[in-house]
């Protein structure tokens, strides 16, 4: 086949190691935005990416490029998403691609994200340019990263190219290495049309647009198209490039990137990594890579207010239309009234969803102990998948329970070694492997049970390392765990937002802190109120709630009934809005306010 | 003409009835003051004193007054001529001799002429607003008087022979710790008065103290004052003056027969602006502004806002939230007798769960607070409220 003159990348890196400022400059000078045009860091279009420097959604991008060989080529250039929760969507543009750009920081060297995301990138075969970035600045340090490079990359330091997204340096270096060192589009000469799903996105008036790479065939308007996970039919309502806005054109050849739009409204239809074929000749294998992606970590959302539900549900519903990977389902609790169990990828995209929810449809939200899905192996064989403590079965009916554990690289500085091994340790994790980096730094690689990162450890590990540390994991395998189903109870009721799943070892220090939380919360009651931390029926740890020392008018005459009555009467009013929880009126934001300091 | 009707035959048997007359003159404003009061012009003073009248003259008197009250504001700052004429006027309505009438005076109005024209009229009770004997406690409540004025008072009250006496003391004010507030009720104590009444200070929405408090400028302790409660009953007690409500206590005979006439849900006629009035099937409360007061009197009405039909629930609610702030508490036989329609499975459940929490007692069929549970009468009364509520007959 003759060579084509298509290169498809996307540029990997660490967080903050200069992805969007590269990629603006690579736009601006192949023209493909005027310099006027280009706001700062383009391809970022949402404001919490912008604020948090998190791309969620890849944005393709097609430029024109005339090399030193003076050929136009055509480049389309893939922005991924820079966290490990959203790591199959990378690994799906990835797929998109035949090589990347991997941008190290100059002054930051390696990090955990810039090994996790090379590793993806090398399993996918893709030629891997590495690019040492921000050498503008004063701290760079050169030497260090090459040898890094090849020390932990296995690349060879010659060739890497030293850029400065900032200062424009090396622009010119780096695409000519995209036309030379990537190879032209592959798989072409597959018989029949494939071409893969790397994105979507929700578009009110005309339902979902596919963003897709063709790897063979070609598709235009009005023919029949197929999902080959499915099976499922569409027609064909539009083709089209990004430029980088979504411009329509006639047809998407092998090679291309661009986007489609079918007879298909519900984003949820069109799974990313999914094949799709031409219906009146299709191909017999997908390509490569696709999986269903399955929320890891959940937890109860719930509306401050809550007037807020029907609020809460419509924007829900409005995120989800964007972002296939976050489910929810409606649930009630006792203490916290009407909300929604939620689904996420992990513990970054449950903090985005949240997030946006509160800025974009400006609903205020509580959110319960995030839980992740446990494996129960009930006597009888049975195995259950359980998400929430409260559909935990009765402990006398379970033979084991097993849960996911991750598999962590964290680089830190040595001088934190002894401090992240105890938290590692204090996390029920294991270290396998250390490896040095340099002279200050060294990566740990280990186990540890995914829901004991969930809460706190990304925040320890950063203060421990004063910012230095970083971590990025993926999915290990389940294993069988000493974990029991801990309950709160108030005067002997159970509070179902605060029942958790907890290692055995664990029950303790957290029955005991929910217990004391809980105890001061709550405001001082009339009657003697126990607060108890309970494993099935045994109370594991109690507090009581203070006890209610003044509460009378001292002055009480015929000139103050009327008065007197009015103000009981709102106290009484006023109770009426609390949660009543065995026996005991609690004011529903006692319950937020200790779920919030967890 | 006249809105007030007939009592229901029959009951008047069992009910007392009171007379609470409102003097709103004061020579200063109290920083802890939420009452109605104004500082009196001659022109006001005509207008109150022919209002009263007119007001009066409205009530239709049906049985005899019991117990008669005049409060404040300061009754004392009235003349002597004045003090004469309003109880002329109130006392033509009496139909034969109260067993108690009460006048409030501030040591600092407390003169030898006065007090000649209250005994003459039949006064039998003084009740001295003191609060404190300390100088700078005075000072910070906005108090105008002195230490010395209180005991020239107190000495005048006594030499003029009224049968009973009160001294009326505050604490947890601020600045006061426990040890300055027990000398304060000792020298109370050892004037020996009939009769001594201990408030918690109060803060009052649109007082001078409120505003402090919103500034930070003073801190609510609830702790501290529990504590102060605790520390006075104790010390009362063991001085010969029990305790018969949560501010008052008195030596054997000189209870206020018009304050536990209240407590108990009887009838009492308020006169005067912003008096309260419970009587003849309906409560409620003058206008708070003598000149609007005296207008609608003017009129020919009686200047009575916020009226409540006094229906059976509401008088049951009534007598078990305040009849439980008195030690003797309620006695619950009686009431369910009275009224079988109330949801009193609710109510034997709280006062059992009262009972066996160690908050009140429970005996032949009477409630009465312990120590513990009358500090907290409010959120008590509170949860009575609720357990009314439970299947209540419309
Ligand atoms: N000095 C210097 N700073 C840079 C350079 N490229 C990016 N930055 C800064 O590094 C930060 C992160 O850049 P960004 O492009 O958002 O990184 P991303 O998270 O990988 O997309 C921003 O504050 C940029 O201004 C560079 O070449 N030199
Ligand atoms: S004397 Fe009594 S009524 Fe007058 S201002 Fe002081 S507290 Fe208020
Ligand atoms: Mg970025």
């Amino acid at each position: 086949m003759e060579e084509l003159l298509t290169r498809n990348f996307c540029i990997i890196a660490h967080v903050d190691h200069g992805k969007t400022t590269l990629s603006d400059r690579l736009l601006e000078y192949t023209n493909t935005i005027s310099k006027r045009v280009l706001t700062e860091q383009h391809l970022d279009s949402m404001d919490l990416e912008k604020e948090r420097g998190i791309t969620i959604k890849s944005h393709p991008v097609t430029m024109t490029y005339r090399a030193k060989d003076g050929r136009d080529y055509k480049l389309n250039l893939m922005d991924t998403p820079g966290h490990v929760d959203f790591s199959y969507e990378v690994s799906r543009s990835l797929a998109a691609c035949e090589g990347v750009l991997l941008l190290i920081d100059a002054a930051q060297g390696v990090e955990a994200q810039t090994v996790a995301n090379a590793h993806l990138a090398f399993g996918q075969k893709l030629k891997v340019i590495p690019v040492i970035n921000k050498i503008d600045l004063p701290s760079a340090n050169l030497e260090l990263c090459i040898r890094q490079l090849e020390d932990i990359l296995t690349i060879p330091g010659e060739e890497a190219i030293l850029a400065s997204g900032k200062s424009g340096i090396g622009i010119v270096d780096i695409l000519e290495a995209v036309v030379a060192r990537i190879p032209s589009p592959r798989w072409r000469d597959y018989p029949q049309a494939r071409i893969l799903v790397f994105d979507s996105l929700y578009d009110a008036y005309r339902g979902c647009i596919a963003y897709v790479r063709v790897f063979s065939g070609s598709i235009k308007a009005n023919e029949m198209m197929m999902l080959m996970s499915t099976g499922q039919r569409a027609e064909v309502k539009e083709v089209g490039v990004f430029t980088p806005k979504m411009e329509k054109c006639g047809i998407l050849e092998a090679g291309d990137v661009g986007y489609i739009v079918s007879t298909i409204k519900t984003p949820s239809e069109v799974k990313t990594g999914d094949t799709i074929t031409i219906s009146a000749r299709p191909a017999t294998e997908m390509l490569p890579g696709y999986k269903e992606v399955h929320p890891m970590v959940f937890c109860g959302l719930y509306p401050l207010e809550s007037d807020d539900y029907e609020k809460l549900k419509a924007g829900l519903g409005r995120l989800q239309l964007n972002d296939a990977a976050f489910v929810y389902s409606s649930e009630s609790s006792l203490a916290l009234g009407f909300g929604f169990r939620c689904g996420f990828l992990g513990l970054l995209h449950m903090e985005i969803i949240q997030e946006r929810i509160r800025r974009e449809h400006d609903v205020e939200i509580i959110s319960t102990y995030p839980s992740v899905i446990y494996h129960i192996l009930k006597q009888g064989g049975e195995l259950l998948e359980v998400d929430n403590p409260v559909n935990m079965p009765d402990p006398g009916t379970i033979t084991e329970i097993r849960e996911p554990t991750i598999n962590a690289s964290i680089i830190l500085p040595n001088d934190s070694m002894g401090d992240i091994l105890s938290l590692i340790m204090e996390k029920r994790g294991v270290c396998d492997h250390t490896d040095t980096l340099d002279m200050n730094r060294v990566m740990l690689r280990c186990q540890l049970p995914l829901n004991e990162i969930l809460v706190d450890f990304n925040d320890r590990l950063k203060s421990i390392t004063h910012g230095y540390g970083s971590m990025d994991y993926e999915l290990g395998e389940y294993r069988v765990s000493d974990l029991v189903k801990m309950d709160i109870l108030i005067n002997g009721d159970p509070v179902d937002a605060f029942a958790c799943i907890v290692h055995r070892e664990k029950a303790d220090g957290r029955g005991r802190d929910l217990c004391e939380r809980l105890a001061k919360i709550i405001p001082p009651q009339m009657f003697k109120v126990a607060i108890q931390a309970a494993i099935g029926g045994k109370v594991i740890a109690r507090d009581n709630v203070r006890e209610m020392r003044k509460d009378v008018t001292a002055k009480c005459y015929g000139g103050d009934i009327s008065r007197k009555r009015k103000l009981l009467d709102k106290q009484k009013e006023g109770k009426k809005k609390m949660k009543l929880i065995g026996k005991v009126s609690i004011p529903p934001d006692a319950f937020i306010k200790v779920l919030r300091n967890d | 003409m006249s809105e007030i009707k007939v009592l229901p035959k029959g009951a008047s048997k069992h009910v007392s009835l009171g007379v609470y007359v409102h003097v709103p003159f004061c020579a200063k404003t109290c920083d802890y003051c939420a009452f109605y009061q104004v500082s009196p012009t001659v022109p006001m003073l005509r207008q109150y004193l022919d209002g009263v009248s007119a007001e009066a003259g409205m009530v239709e008197w049906i049985r005899p007054v019991d117990t008669v009250f005049w409060g404040g504001g300061t009754p004392g700052l009235l003349s002597p001529g004045d003090l004469r004429k309003l109880g002329e006027t109130v006392k033509a309505n009496f139909g034969g001799v109260p067993t108690e009438w009460s006048v409030e005076m501030a040591p600092a109005s407390v003169t030898e002429a006065r007090l000649a024209v209250l005994r003459e009229l039949g006064v039998t009770r003084i009740s001295m607003g003191a609060q404190s004997f300390q100088p700078d406690l005075l000072a910070a409540l906005g108090r105008p008087h002195t230490r010395e004025q209180i005991l020239r008072a107190y000495d005048r009250i006594r030499a003029a022979g009224f049968a009973s006496v009160n001294i009326d003391m505050m604490f947890a004010l601020p600045g006061q710790d426990e040890a300055a507030w027990l000398a304060d009720v000792r020298e109370a104590v050892s004037l020996a008065p009939d009769h001594i009444s201990t408030y918690c200070l109060t803060f009052e929405e649109d007082t001078a103290l409120w505003v402090k408090l919103s500034e930070g400028k003073v801190k609510l302790d609830p702790e501290r004052e529990a504590q102060l409660y605790e520390k006075t009953w104790e010390e009362l007690g063991a001085a010969g003056y029990a305790q018969y409500e949560i501010s008052n206590f008195a030596r054997p005979g000189h209870a206020c027969l018009h304050n536990l006439n209240t407590w108990r849900m009887h009838e009492w006629i308020g006169l005067g602006p912003s008096a309260a009035s419970q009587y003849a099937g309906w409560r409620g409360t003058n206008i708070s502004d003598l000149a609007a007061w005296s207008e609608k009197l003017g009129r020919g009405e009686r200047a009575t806002e916020d009226r409540t039909a006094l229906t059976p629930g509401l008088l049951l609610e009534d007598a078990l939230v305040f009849g439980l702030r008195m030690n003797e508490g309620v006695d619950l036989t009686a009431l369910r007798t009275n009224h079988p329609q109330a949801p009193w499975a609710a109510v034997d459940q709280l006062a059992e769960r009262l009972a066996a929490e160690g908050l009140a007692t429970l005996s032949e069929g009477r409630l009465a607070l312990t120590l513990r549970g009358r500090l907290i009468a409010d959120a008590i009364g509170t949860e009575i409220m609720s357990a009314m509520e439970t299947d209540l007959p419309a």
